[in-house]
């Protein structure tokens, strides 16, 4: 019962901070929504009993990626002539909302084709250690390509990021 | 809490990521719109991940997370450069690939 009502005050968050952040106009304030559906969903980790997921998402998602863009977006000091001009924004929306709705529906009804239901969950399931062992038994290849792309990422911002001198076209 | 609840939850959110990429202009929304499609798979993995009582989920779940910083540094990177060349965060005022010539 307990859960319910969590689960449905976490889906309000997360529907409402997604929705905000695709109609404000203001780009802080988009940010600021973003944050908020982010620490909803983390919630939603920890009601799958998958407490490290919770705290990865916290950490990574919430700590570095939303603040490290709210923290972009402050520095570029936007103008408001600089924003784009949306005139027509809600028409936009609207239209590709109405677009969007078949797949949606296609994408639900295939996913609650498998019609299951959640069981009790087996002692262990979502702990630390068992996180520990199944990434560095079965999935140390994806780990390593992970960390060789982070590595690549942070050398491609470093080079995409840095003042140019002349233009050599 | 039914499996349901979170599918239909990960299609609404999948959904609204779409319709921001689809109809928003400014970059930035246009970027979170591609990280809130992303969590939307993650919620899905994560409920599969607990329907089958199997931590292989919730591990590419983690490594999605390190996608999603990943991506979000190259993003970053890449909307300070474009607003230092034009002052603008409107991806219609970048079209330096784009085919035809007199729109530059």
């Amino acid at each position: 019962m307990l859960e319910n009502s969590i689960f449905v005050i976490l889906a309000l968050f997360l529907l409402l901070g997604s929705a905000g952040m695709v109609i404000f106009k203001q780009t802080l304030f988009s940010a600021i929504s973003f944050m908020l559906a982010m620490l909803a969903l983390a919630g939603m980790f920890a009601l799958l009993e998958n407490s490290f997921l919770f705290l990865a998402q916290i950490m990574v998602t919430v700590g570095a990626v939303v603040v490290l863009s709210m923290l972009v977006i402050v520095s570029i000091n936007i103008q408001e002539r600089n924003l784009p001009v949306e005139n027509t924004k809600f028409q936009w929306i609207a239209l590709s909302t109405l677009l969007v709705t078949p797949l949606a529906i296609l994408i639900y009804k295939s996913l609650t084709h498998l019609h299951v239901s959640f069981e009790q969950s087996e002692p262990g399931y979502g702990s630390l250690k068992m996180m520990g062992a199944t990434l560095f038994s079965e999935w140390v290849l994806p780990f390593e390509i992970v960390s060789i792309l982070l590595l690549a990422a942070m050398v491609g911002a470093i080079v995409i990021g840095r003042k140019e001198r002349h233009h050599d076209t | 809490m039914t499996p349901e609840n979170f599918f239909l939850l990960a299609t609404l959110l999948f959904s609204i990521g779409l319709v921001g990429v689809v109809s928003r202009r400014n970059l930035f929304v246009v970027y979170m719109s591609i990280e809130l499609m992303l969590s939307a798979i993650n919620l899905v993995l994560a409920t599969f991940s607990r329907l089958h009582n199997s931590m292989d989920g919730a591990v590419i779940v983690l490594l999605m997370i390190a996608v999603i910083a990943a991506e979000a540094a190259l993003f970053l990177a890449m909307i300070v450069h474009l607003y230092r060349q034009r002052r603008s965060i409107d991806s219609d005022v970048y079209t330096a690939l784009a085919q035809k010539k007199e729109h530059l």
